[in-house]
């Protein structure tokens, strides 16, 4: 019986050149979204491959011109990334201002890591039209638009009293006309990301969380609307003003409370400034020319005891020493570089919290980390370099301290950075 | 012009009756005044913060003690920028940019720690900039204050009588107008307050004065598109959906169409790939570090012959320092080169994503607010010049001191002793050659005059405006 209702309305909403014309364009934007989402993943991944090729060309160029290890670890650099993941394309979250490639050598790591190869900073503060941009921050006033007039609109148009007169059962005659420009509108925005995500052959649990979050928020703003515009036309006011109240509701929901969020978050979680961490790096690091070698070697070998046999020095320069004090650099600054990543993660955390308080947020949440392009994609791709920095360490140590002589050959077993395969 | 004068007073005694009116535009200022407040404060925080940070940057420089010159080319030095008055309204790309940049020997590095990393990530598409409030909010505002000024006159039949009373229609619309505009100049008092404060902080009067009137054409074209929506509708119904369907599409796509078809239509490959370019010519340049690089024979051959001696021991100055001198200069113009044409690509995607500005009043109040306070594009360019310029001038000096108080014998011999490591250093009076650094955006001048086209893009939104709005009178009986 349902099903002859909705059929009905579909037929008489078909008829309906405005409604026709909206969902077209709702359709036509996110096609646009997603079709950009897809360019800008596809060249993401080309410049990542294009990178490591000139990456591998550069470092064997670099190794064949240099005869000991210490100039070998000094001039060859390595790049490091992280691959957009198969939703990306859907929400291209943070990666515009958090890098996503990085070129990193065995120099002391915390004065490499915050180099940041960001994006066209102008085209960063427009932000990206992607897929999640349309659910979070569009898909209210579309559903705001479309149904706010409900009741009200046909009130106005005089055809209410019949309508209603008529109907067999009052709430079947909304609830299947909202039915059917709600499966109009979903299908609208998700029928291009159901194609992109066949195209990025995307795992089918993440596509189908990616759906379910927008149909989540969709239903949200359509019990919402309808609601409202029950309750605000009982109290006899016209569609503009029902209107009018909803689009406050967005407003509170995608402006003032994130705005007002993050102005408390940022003045009651507060760490050390990002400049702190490399002025005190530098300063260990470059100190260290000036001091006695043993300040380097005690504070070297907090970490690594297994070289107290082999710190002597033939000469007043040696490269062991060298890497030495740019280890010892990272330790001193380790605090302080660790409080400065927690201060970003408790932001995120209470970000998260905000975000409870408002759809939008939360909407768009979910779905970066679903596309892993949020905060703690980020930071884990930070850790995957730090963690690589540490492992490039680990295999120069024992060729610097040896001292054995320079074979090319012991080079060809140098780690290789690969990314964690999160997605 | 008394009629004008009632329209325009009748509409606010109906504003006031309602209460809806009343309300948006108290949240309108409350929101404005609010978003001043907040975003000076927490302007004048980080200022003083990075002059302070500047500050202690400079003088840890001057304190180092005496060493091998070439040691202070690679500690190095820490530039931050100090934000340009106005962005206590208009922050424009600050957020998104590096705010501290490490500058050393050798090579180019990028700036660090924006903000925008260091946040919450919550203010993506908001922000409580007083700058995204009179853009984007303030319009909203308007529209659902105004959209029935003409309609609710028209279903009431009110309409009809005032001009069969003989009222001539365009005086109507103008009352209705200068009742919109006027709530509109009243969301605007907040930020003309705040420019008056930028211009006692040391921004031009020619500046402050442009940049509210930017935003007073801005309002005046939005006041002008609500009473065009409100005339060309038969019913309020009509004209609210008329009008937020607009202001979806002029203030929240097309800004964001246009920088993604911006970077659509022109990638830019960042630092990183042309690094990879860079280093090749560098190669060839030789390294500047090893003195008997085959790159810096002629070099040498020259010298020799100069001075007619055989051998660089015996030149009257230090070889490695001239060239080290050498070398920096030769890679520096390569690293500029290329940072030139990565600056060039960034600004011709802003170029085109600018371009919508011709499509909405949005993108082209947004760039000539940001043009006009300093804080966008070229002003970064114009901090990373700056500080490469303050880069290559210490090296630089550094490198002198190298060449001429630094004997050869001496800095060849450094690693053999710690002796000769002592003897191998040069006076910390040596170090006062780093100059000061003080981030200003670019001068009045440039800022106006670059601000040209942004004002052509807003008049003529002014002048369609008025042309539809003419149109839609002739239809309004």
């Amino acid at each position: 019986m349902l099903f002859a209702d909705f059929y009905r309305e579909m037929r008489f909403l078909s008829k309906q050149r405005y409604i026709v014309l909206f969902l077209s364009a709702v359709f036509a934007l996110s096609a646009f979204a997603v079709w950009s989402g897809l360019h800008e993943t596809k060249l993401q991944q080309a410049t990542i491959e294009r990178l490591l090729e000139k990456d591998t060309v550069d470092r064997e160029n670099v190794l064949a011109g240099h005869g000991d290890y210490g100039s070998a670890a000094y001039y060859s650099f390595h790049v490091t990334y992280s691959e957009p993941s198969s939703l990306a394309f859907a929400a291209m979250g943070q990666r515009d201002t958090f890098p996503w490639k990085h070129r990193i050598r065995m120099l002391a790591l915390e004065g490499q890591i915050y180099e940041t190869d960001a994006e066209n900073p102008e085209l960063s503060l427009f932000g990206r039209f992607d897929f999640a941009f349309i659910v979070s921050v569009l898909l209210p006033i579309f559903v705001i638009l479309l149904l706010h007039d409900l009741r009200s609109g046909e009130k106005e148009a005089g055809r209410y009293d019949l309508l209603v007169a008529t109907a067999k059962k009052q709430h079947k005659l909304w609830l299947s006309r909202a039915l059917v420009i709600t499966t109009g509108l979903a299908l609208a925005m998700l029928v291009p990301l159901l194609v992109g995500a066949a195209i990025m052959q995307a795992p089918l649990a993440k596509t189908a969380a990616m759906v379910l979050i927008t149909l989540a928020h969709l239903l949200f703003w359509v019990v919402v609307t309808v609601i409202a515009g029950r309750m605000m036309l009982a109290r006899g006011q016209n569609s503009p003003r029902i209107a009018s109240a909803l689009l406050g509701v967005w407003l509170l929901a995608t402006v003032i409370v994130p705005v007002v969020s993050d102005t408390l978050i940022n003045q009651s979680i507060t760490g050390p400034n990002g400049g702190e961490v490399v002025l005190t790096q530098r300063e260990a690091v470059n100190g260290a020319w000036d001091q006695p070698y043993e300040v380097t070697w005690d504070e070297f070998l907090k970490t690594h005891p297994e070289w107290a046999d082999y710190t002597d020095m033939a000469s007043s320069f040696d490269w062991k020493w060298y890497y030495g004090f740019q280890q010892a650099g990272d330790q001193h600054a380790a605090e302080l570089s660790k409080a400065y990543r927690d201060t970003i993660v408790r932001k995120d955390v209470a970000a998260g919290k905000a975000s409870l308080m408002s759809p939008a947020m939360l909407t768009q949440r979910l779905m970066l980390s679903l596309a892993s392009t949020d905060i703690s994609a980020s930071l884990a791709y930070e850790q995957d370099v730090r963690d690589f920095h540490a492992s490039l360490r680990q295999f120069y140590y024992p060729l610097l301290f040896k001292g054995g002589e320079f074979e090319l050959e012991q080079l060809a077993d140098m780690p290789l950075y690969r990314q964690r395969l999160s997605n | 012009m008394s009629i004008i004068k009632s329209v325009m007073f009748d509409e606010w005694r109906y504003w006031r009756r309602t209460k809806v009116a009343t309300t948006v535009i108290l949240i309108g200022i409350a929101l404005a005044l609010a978003s001043v407040i907040v975003n000076s404060i927490e302007v004048r925080q980080a200022s003083a913060e990075r002059t302070e940070l500047q500050r202690i940057s400079e003088q840890t420089f001057f304190d180092q003690p005496d060493r091998h010159p070439h040691r202070m080319v690679h500690y190095g030095h820490y530039v931050f920028r100090t934000p340009s008055p106005l962005s206590i309204i208009e922050p424009g790309v600050d957020a998104f940019t590096g705010t501290a940049m490490f500058l050393e020997g050798h090579q180019q590095n990028t700036a660090m720690f924006s903000e925008q990393r260091q946040s919450s990530g919550l203010t993506r598409f908001s922000s409580l900039s007083p700058a995204f409030m009179l853009q984007v909010l303030v319009p909203l505002m308007l529209i659902l204050v105004g959209y029935s000024c003409v309609t609710r006159e028209r279903e009431a039949g009110t309409l009809h009588v005032m001009i069969t009373q003989g009222v001539k229609v365009r005086d109507i619309l103008a009352g209705k107008f200068f009742s919109l505009a006027g709530s509109g100049m009243l969301m605007l008092a907040p930020l003309a307050i705040a420019s008056l404060w930028a211009g006692a902080h040391g921004e031009s009067l020619a500046i402050t004065a442009s940049f509210v009137l930017g935003y007073v054409v801005y309002i005046l074209v939005w006041s002008a598109i609500v009473l065009w929506g409100s005339t060309i509708s038969s019913r309020s119904n009509a004209s609210f959906a008329i009008l937020i369907a607009l202001w979806v599409v002029l203030c929240i796509l097309v800004p964001r169409i246009a920088s993604t078809t911006a970077a659509t239509l022109e990638p830019s490959p960042g630092k990183l790939e042309s690094d990879f370019s860079v280093v090749e010519e560098l190669r060839a340049l030789g390294d500047g570090h090893n003195a008997s690089d085959p790159a810096y024979e002629k070099l040498k051959q020259d010298l020799l012959n100069q001075y007619g001696v055989d051998d660089v021991a015996d030149l009257p100055m230090n070889f490695r320092g001239v060239v080290l001198t050498y070398s920096e200069k030769k890679l520096t113009d390569v690293l500029n080169k290329y940072a030139e044409a990565r600056m060039d690509e960034e600004l011709s995607q802003a170029e085109i994503a600018r371009q919508f500005g011709w499509l909405s009043p949005m993108v082209s109040m947004r760039t000539f607010s940001m043009m006009i306070a300093g804080t966008n594009l070229e002003n970064h360019h114009r901090f990373l010049r700056e500080a490469e310029e303050l880069r290559f001038d210490f090296v630089q000096a550094l490198n002198h001191a190298h060449e001429h108080d630094l004997d050869y014998h001496t800095d060849i011999n450094r690693y053999v002793n710690d002796d000769t490591a002592k003897a191998a250093r040069v006076d910390a009076s040596h170090w006062q050659v780093l100059s000061s650094f003080d981030f200003a955006p670019e001068s009045a001048q440039f800022r106006l005059s670059h601000s040209l086209r942004y004002v052509l893009q807003l008049l003529l939104w002014a002048a369609l405006m008025l042309a539809l709005i003419k149109r839609a009178s002739r239809g309004v009986m």
